[in-house]
């Protein structure tokens, strides 16, 4: 499973200071393996998706690409659509 | 005049109108009630004097000095309630409370800065504007410090205000008042009727939570408008970074221009609206226009942009009544406002609609 994480909006909306990160799972630890194939299982990803978005001054927009066995799923998040344990994830990655 | 103060303990109306030696006087010479009084009223202006100086200390300009407002508050208006959380560097909401209302320093500087900055925007709309907190019925300010790990950015998420640390390249803090303003003003703003998040009602949020960043900033540094820099977010580029701040007001689209950010996105007109799906319809680039428009207001009238123009800009949010409203939606009720506020056909009025007429907006 390969991840593709792409970051926009913020306070200062500038497009070129916004995080990318693409990670394979597969070359990650056990343990972290384990717990992003919960966290960005494409069901999981759309039933956030789907989830009321609140407030979103300033928050960031992750644009979430998940590719696995030739399929690929892509998905808007809002920052507050996502669970904070979610978040933490996609810091330590 | 001021009747009220935003510093530690109990509010007494007398603290900010009679001035330090006349309260010795009345400590000495008083009846033994009025002497009690003065004395603890002496003792509360050497607290605020400490908080003073440890702004200072901090980074912080002091506040405005007292009895010095615009407008005379409501009643029942005195003091923030200010909650200041440190998050730990992990994304769950609040965190760990750190600082409550009147508690002393943590030393944890960006808590302390998030803490005295909170007391000088709830001042700037309780003594200026007359309200009280963010959602004019006292609630709490709580804020986050130290969100998530190297998070670059700092937000309002319709109950509080959350601040990263930035990663300390592109983004060394989020920890000063312009920021600290704006992001209190979109609490303001959500509770004003709101305006939605995207297009130009969305840039129109962007620009008055702005517009009420600067205003703090420039109300605490005691500035008038031509002493003030206009820019939002001033220092808090990472050490690298070929820019001033984030956004200028007086001159957008110069506030930056970097190898890594590339050139300020900012138009000042519009004949350079910037049309984008990009965050939210461009909400942070074309806030450009609507807020050259209120410097340059400003700029014509001269002296303290809290006062009338902010007035001015504060009193078409609480009239709006138009979550979709456009940019000449947005004019057209600060119009309103400036006859409201100082009558048909005044100087005001003809210099706010040389303002507008200015950026591309006819009213």
């Amino acid at each position: 499973m390969i991840i593709d994480i792409a970051a926009q909006g913020g306070f200062g909306g500038i497009s070129a200071a916004q995080m990318r990160k693409t990670i394979d799972v597969e070359d990650q630890p056990e343990q972290m393996r384990q717990e992003l194939c919960d966290a960005f299982e494409p069901d999981e990803l759309a039933r956030l998706a789907r989830q009321p978005c609140g407030d979103c001054a300033d928050r960031m927009t992750y644009l979430i690409t998940v590719t696995e066995n030739s399929e690929t799923h892509r998905f808007t998040l809002r920052e507050a659509q996502i669970p904070p344990e979610m978040l933490d994830l996609i810091d330590q990655m | 005049m001021s009747l009220f103060c935003c510093g530690h303990g109990a509010h007494h109306p007398i603290t900010c109108i009679v001035p330090p030696y006349m309260l010795r006087v009345l400590a000495l010479r008083g009846d033994p009630r009025t002497a009690e009084m003065a004395r603890t009223l002496l003792k509360q202006t050497e607290r605020l004097r400490d908080e003073r100086a440890e702004l200072m200390e901090a980074g912080l300009p002091p506040a405005q000095p007292l009895g010095t407002t615009a407008v005379a508050p409501v009643q029942d208006l005195c003091c923030p309630d200010r909650r200041i959380h440190d998050g730990q560097h992990k994304a769950a909401l609040p965190g760990k409370l750190v600082r409550s209302e009147g508690d002393g320093p943590t030393g944890i500087p960006d808590a302390d800065t998030a803490y005295e900055a909170a007391g000088q925007v709830f001042s700037l709309f309780a003594e200026e504007y007359g309200r009280n907190s963010l959602d004019g019925q006292g609630m709490p300010l709580v804020a986050t410090v130290h969100h998530r790990r190297d998070y670059n950015n700092s937000f309002w998420n319709g109950t509080q205000m959350a601040y990263g640390t930035g990663d300390g390249k592109i983004f060394r803090t989020f920890l000063e008042l312009s920021v600290i303003g704006h992001e209190m003003a979109h609490g303001v703003i959500q509770h004003s009727g709101g305006l939605i998040y995207e297009n130009q009602s969305g840039a129109l949020n962007e620009s008055i939570a702005d517009v009420f960043g600067s205003l703090s900033l420039q109300r605490a540094l005691g500035q008038e408008v031509h002493q003030a820099d206009w820019l939002v977010g001033r220092g808090i580029l990472g050490p690298g970074i070929n820019g001033a701040a984030l956004r200028s007001m007086k001159a957008p689209g110069t506030a930056y221009s970097d190898d890594l950010l590339g050139q300020d996105p900012q138009p000042w007109h519009m004949d350079h609206f910037v049309t984008t799906t990009d965050d939210n319809g461009g909400v942070h680039i074309n806030s450009g226009i609507p807020n050259h428009a209120f410097y340059l207001f400003c700029a014509y009238l001269g002296g303290r942009a809290w006062e009338l123009p902010g007035r001015v800009w504060y009193r078409a949010l609480q009239t709006l009544n138009n979550p979709m409203a456009s940019f000449a939606d947005w004019a057209d009720q600060t119009m309103d406002a400036a006859i409201e506020l100082t009558g048909r056909g005044s100087y005001e009025t003809i210099m706010l609609r040389r303002a507008w007429k200015l950026v591309g907006i006819a009213i």
